[in-house]
């Protein structure tokens, strides 16, 4: 199987010559490879030189993109202001919605900005090059999550007891543009969108809450989405088995799940994830990037690697990852030693 | 029922109640430091504890200490002798390079909440205006936050800094990104992933 083989038949619960090795790689590979760490989230032709020194090394078998996407693209493309460091993620120097004048303002958005077209050309400089053989993920974010990014978190967390109708507002506005600005992924060469609910997940929102403000238009892009032939992977932290947020989810066109932290130190056990999804979509694993991964020796890195794989042997639809981003000060040593673990592991034994 | 019902009414996020509660207590003789104490600073307590069990979350957090706010603004004029003295200096801050402020938020309101005299710095602060400010207002506790894992290494800086300097200050850190060992490793004085927790530690670092 080559990775984009493997990683589909994990995605579709099928079998596997080997663990599905799909970690949350951007930052660090932009950090280890790049020539600077802006240009490689950012710009076409870095991008493409950093990501495929990676896979020479690593053997991802899938490519990780979009840190620079979600964090700084799309909330420039809607007024934002935001700065691009050279060797940090972007930063949102100043918010963009103060009034329903402002939703209305946005609702018009041209989004292709500039910088959104560059990155995108980094996505089809990829696909070329990567001949169909290793899939390429996208980090994503939901109406609600890009609601936060152009409100202000504490702003919007009021909003929903102070102001609920600009928060309902917003993201209606918000859903026909995160369609577009995802199918222009999706056309680019993005195979599987990586939905991340940073700002809805049960560490911060209540699931009354979620329901109330989030799940409808989060369905809405990611049914959309799904149609338009990408496989779509939400990323939630917090817990969504005992919430009943992961019941929520799976109303969803969704074909996998990847669970965040319950903590920084805690993650969800995946096979009590594994019992509430059955067979219904993929889980991907959860390695906390701030333990060990960044921390520890790459004695204990490995350990904690095995120590994952083997809870999860024999699990069908099972992908080997990190339970959200890992930070681009991860040692080498340490990314290493989890990825010769991974690439060494017996699964079928 | 004059404390119990200020009590509820911040738990319960309103405002006018509040208000009107503290009011009444005033007018019937309530001591304003119980009303403080007894209160206001009790109920984010209580509020504290429901969050940390997963009965409420951010947005009931912030609203609730919008409400406690609110009541501390009616009571600040009344205010005298043994209820102006303030438990402590905590000084709080996200750390250079990182512009985000939520978990910042939540501990600088609760903190504030706990009786604590909190000058917050804001975001992207740099480690000399922490120690500048930590000197100029003699703080007993500092709070470095951060959450891209980015900036976390500002915090070792930090927190090396504030050794060397000399000054009484215990630093204290948090944020997504941060953990328990992350503390341990850079030699910080505490770590909490919450607000409430981070309350509880002040408390324990200043009686200390």
């Amino acid at each position: 199987m080559n990775a984009k083989e493997r990683m589909d038949a994990a995605i579709n619960l099928k079998p596997v010559d080997k663990v599905p090795n799909g970690p949350f790689t951007e930052a660090p590979v932009c950090q280890y490879f790049g020539s600077n760490f802006r240009d490689s989230l950012l710009e076409g032709p870095e991008m493409l030189k950093a990501h495929m020194k990676s896979l020479e090394e690593f053997k991802f078998d899938w490519v990780m993109l979009g840190m620079g996407y979600i964090g700084g693209i799309i909330p420039e493309a809607l007024d934002c202001q935001v700065s691009f460091p050279e060797d940090v993620f972007p930063v949102i120097e100043k918010t963009s919605i103060f009034s329903m004048a402002d939703v209305e303002r946005i609702a018009k958005k041209d989004v292709f900005t500039r910088r959104m077209d560059s990155f995108l050309d980094g996505v089809r400089l990829l696909k070329k090059e990567l001949k169909d053989e290793v899939p390429i993920a996208c980090e994503y974010i939901s109406p609600f999550t890009i609601a936060t990014r152009l409100r202000g978190t504490n702003e919007i967390m009021m909003d929903m007891y102070e102001n609920p109708e600009l928060v309902h507002a917003l993201q209606e506005a918000i859903v026909p543009l995160d369609i577009a600005m995802g199918k222009a992924l999706i056309d680019a060469g993005v195979e599987y969108i990586f939905y991340g609910a940073d700002m809805e997940c049960p560490i911060l929102l209540s699931p009354k809450h979620y329901k109330e403000f989030v799940h409808e238009p989060t369905s809405k892009v990611c049914n959309e989405l799904s149609r338009l032939g990408s496989k779509v992977l939400p990323h939630m932290c917090g817990d969504i088995v005992k919430t009943g947020i992961v019941d929520m989810l799976l109303e969803m066109d969704i074909q996998g799940i990847m669970p965040g932290n319950l903590t920084q130190e805690k993650v969800l056990d995946i096979r009590e994830l594994k019992e509430k999804v059955q067979d219904r979509i993929c889980i991907f694993d959860n390695i906390n990037p701030n333990g060990p991964l960044l921390i520890g020796k790459p004695e204990a890195v490995a350990l904690e690697t095995l120590e994952h794989l083997n809870r999860a042997k024999g699990m069908n639809g099972y992908i080997f990852s990190t339970s959200g981003t890992s930070s681009p000060f991860t040692p080498k040593e340490n990314y290493l030693a989890m990825d010769r673990e991974v690439i060494n592991y017996n699964w079928n034994s | 029922m004059a404390i119990p019902d200020i009590l509820n009414s911040v738990v319960a996020m309103d405002k006018i109640s509040v208000v009107e509660n503290i009011n009444d207590a005033m007018k019937n003789g309530t001591p304003i430091d119980d009303i403080l104490n007894n209160g206001l600073i009790q109920a984010m307590d209580v509020v504290g504890e429901k969050f940390s069990n997963g009965e409420v979350f951010v947005p009931e957090m912030l609203m609730a200490a919008k409400a406690m706010q609110t009541g501390l603004e009616v009571l600040k004029p009344h205010l005298t002798g043994d209820a102006l003295v303030e438990k402590g200096t905590v000084l709080i801050g996200t750390v250079k390079g990182d512009l985000h402020d939520i978990g910042k938020n939540l501990v600088s309101m609760m903190v504030e909440g706990a009786g604590f005299n909190v000058i917050d710095l804001g975001v992207d602060v740099d480690i000399d205006k922490f120690l500048s400010t930590a000197q100029a207002h003699d703080a007993d506790v500092v709070c470095l936050s951060a959450l891209l894992t980015t900036t976390m290494p500002t915090m070792a800086k930090a927190v090396e800094a504030f050794k060397e300097s000399g000054l009484k200050a215990k630093i204290i850190i948090g944020g997504a990104p941060v953990t328990h060992d992350y503390a341990k490793q850079i030699n910080a004085d505490g770590f909490s992933d919450n607000a409430p927790g981070a309350v509880e530690l002040i408390r324990k670092l200043v009686a200390a």
